[in-house]
């Protein structure tokens, strides 16, 4: 006899199960991959090593391990901050992109006498601003209109790509270098504006990013605003009858999302890149970052250690060429990854239970246990 | 403008929206009875490779059909389970099942000692009418000029369009995208009709993605779909949850981005890449427009779409 199990929501999770869930979503990912290689006559055991040892097996292996990182702490905050207040900002794409484009703009615009740190600092924000703007064309809509901002942020992946094509690839424009007469690519920026390199190609970037994920945690968990966000988030209502200004609330997170996500691109461009280059931005940092604050359940702190974990993948993958393994399984295993931790959320809050039963049917149990 | 370049516009619009109809009419069904599914790239993608796939080993184009349609029906229910069962965030699962499905994709098409990447197809949808019917003048290339699945599409649409409007499960659908807990009262299983209505929708987004590679780009790639997954998601929108504007929205759709052609051929100068956002525009522009906040409700919008549903228990 088969009776339905009784499944009921958790007031408060336990911490380790927390931890346990995103953890036993990044294993069963790795062994449903480890099935799939296998199936199609694959080693796993040899791809997954090829895959750490590239990842992490060097010096060069670990700086580019970080330096895949770096955007993908801040696109991870970006939709980590606006899912939490249930504003599904999926434009990490497009704002990560637009952001690059005003960076580079900016870059390319200042005289190359510009002190570093004044040229530096002109360009990262430049990123950021340009990402809240590129947010604020599905924020204000959204907030004032109603408008779904699920399609207008989607929409606006594709806008901000062409965009950048035109600008590097379709056009004469400043961001076009004029000396590149063979294969259009982006001008550099002036090289005071470029982030100094510490190691390899890691460069103080990472340090940018990683402070952008302690502040957000800082802000949300010890700040009156953060408190209020945290209340808009449970609930609207509630956030309402407080006398908290929700449309407020939900537009500055909004803008913010969009421009932690431009943070991104302005940091490639300053960074690793040093121009515009279409092909390295256009890469789904933005969607791998929704991936990553899935896993760290948007816990700006547990981002850092998911990012480096997804960093790790992204690095991973043009290794497995070299063994004759397509470089999708790393696609593959991410999506898997998410699709588990999505899945093991259902874990988190709720408790399943059998249901209890009257004592004379004990001797089923016993049954249904020895079964 | 000059009748054949329009006539070549129409043409190459049917062609490049056909891939895009079925997907969309599938996310109708699913939306229609309250789960949204943002997998749709990831499952247009799988029925793209798996229909592929099964051409090339069989060299038959209708199994490369059926095993496109299975493969994106089995791949979504992935997402039902998620949505439905587990009752967890519909936007974060769907956007996961387009990026494992961009994954497997992308993996099966490079897999093996002869990877399909880069061959031909074995066999490609073709016109099915003579030619002499196609060419009357007008008539003849819009109604006789389309191969197989541009008809099938048609037959979709309408089959679509009966069953929600005019049916008893179809009004059955419409009540639990709604209302489900008083459709669930009235007597109908949701999470049956919910995992149904999923699971047509992504053997119709499997069908879609199979167009691509066995009719409009008949050779394969990483994506032969390029973004139709997500044009498809917002035409949903801008077809108002109804089958047969569908089908429009997509012509339209696919009009502009034959535009870069048809503006060279009438030799006006505008950048492609300027031409190619404009879909993107036009669709933020009518969804603002069109769709915001309570205009969304009276449109079509299921009221329950995107809201998981638990049963009380009894």
């Amino acid at each position: 006899m088969t009776r339905r199990l009784i499944v009921e929501p958790r007031g408060l999770s336990p911490w380790w199960l927390k931890l346990l869930i995103p953890i036993g979503s990044v294993v069963a990912a790795l062994i449903l991959g480890a099935l799939f290689l296998a199936l199609t006559g694959n080693d796993w055991v040899e791809v997954y090593s090829k895959m750490v040892d590239a990842a992490f097996g060097s010096e060069r292996g670990i700086t580019e391990t970080l330096v895949s990182a770096t955007p993908l702490i801040l696109t991870g905050v970006a939709a980590a901050i606006a899912f939490k207040m249930l504003v599904w900002n999926i434009g990490g794409e497009g704002q990560l992109i637009f952001g690059a484009t005003t960076a580079a703009g900016v870059g390319i615009w200042l005289s190359s006498s510009t002190p570093p740190f004044v040229a530096i600092t002109a360009v990262v924000l430049a990123g950021a601003v340009g990402g809240a703007f590129w947010a604020s064309l599905s924020a204000v809509p959204k907030v004032y209109l109603g408008t779904n901002e699920i399609i207008t942020t989607l929409m606006l992946n594709f806008i901000a790509l062409n965009l950048m094509n035109y600008l590097v690839l379709g056009s004469f424009s400043p961001w076009r270098d004029p000396d590149a007469t063979q294969f259009p690519q982006g001008r550099p920026i002036i090289e005071n504006a470029l982030i100094p390199q510490f190691r390899l190609r890691l460069d103080w970037g990472l340090f940018i990013a990683i402070a952008v994920a302690i502040i957000a945690w800082f802000v949300i968990s010890k700040t009156r605003s953060g408190f209020e966000y945290r209340i808009v988030g449970d609930s609207f209502d509630a956030a309402r009858y407080a006398g908290i200004k929700v449309p407020q609330k939900v537009l500055g997170t909004f803008l913010a999302s969009g421009a932690a996500a431009g943070l991104a691109g302005s940091i490639l461009v300053a960074g690793i890149l040093g121009k515009m280059d279409p092909r390295s931005l256009d890469l789904g940092l933005g969607f791998i970052g929704i991936i990553v604050a899935a896993l760290a359940r948007l816990n700006p702190i547990a981002i850092i250690p998911v990012a480096i974990l997804m960093g790790a993948l992204n690095n991973a993958g043009p290794a497995l060429q070299s063994i004759g393994v397509p470089a999708a399984t790393v696609q593959i295993l991410q999506g898997a990854i998410l699709l588990f931790a999505v899945g093991g959320e259902f874990l988190i809050l709720n408790r399943i239970r059998r249901p209890e039963r009257p004592a004379e049917e004990a001797p089923a149990d016993v049954e249904v246990s020895a079964a | 403008m000059n009748e054949s370049v329009l006539m070549l516009t129409i043409m190459a619009a049917i062609g490049l929206g056909t891939g895009i109809v079925f997907a969309t009419v599938g996310e109708i069904l699913a939306e229609r009875s309250g789960v949204l599914n943002l997998g749709v790239q990831g499952m247009m993608l799988v029925g793209a490779v798996m229909g592929f796939w099964a051409t090339f080993e069989t060299g038959s184009l209708w199994l490369g059909v059926l095993a496109a349609v299975v493969a994106g029906a089995a791949f979504s229910i992935i997402h039902a389970f998620n949505s439905v069962t587990l009752g967890v965030s519909q936007i974060v699962s769907g956007l996961a099942l387009t990026i494992f499905g961009a994954g497997l994709a992308a993996f099966i098409g490079r897999a093996g000692a002869n990877p399909l990447i880069g061959q031909p197809s074995r066999a490609v949808f073709q016109p099915i009418f003579p030619e002499g019917l196609a060419e009357l003048p007008i008539v003849g290339p819009l109604i006789f000029g389309h191969d197989a699945l541009v008809y099938l599409s048609w037959i979709v649409v309408a089959a679509a369009s009966f069953y929600l409007f005019r049916t008893r499960p179809g009004l059955t659908v419409r009540a639990v995208g709604e209302d489900p807990a008083s459709a669930e009262a009235a007597g109908v299983n949701v999470s049956t009709v919910r995992y149904v209505h999923v699971m047509v929708g992504g053997g119709l987004a499997g069908l879609g993605g199979a167009y691509f590679s066995l009719a409009l780009v008949p050779s394969w790639q990483d994506n032969p779909i390029t973004a139709a997954g997500w044009i498809a998601i917002a035409l949903v929108i801008l077809a108002s949850w109804r089958p047969w504007r569908a089908l429009w929205v997509a012509y339209l759709f696919g009009a502009a981005g034959r535009l870069n052609f048809t503006f060279q051929t009438l030799e006006i100068n505008v950048p492609a890449a300027l031409l190619a956002m404009l879909p993107f525009v036009l669709a933020i522009i009518a969804m603002i427009v069109l769709t915001s906040g309570k205009r969304a409700r009276l449109l079509g919008a299921p009221a329950a779409l995107g809201i998981p549903y638990y049963r009380e228990e009894r």
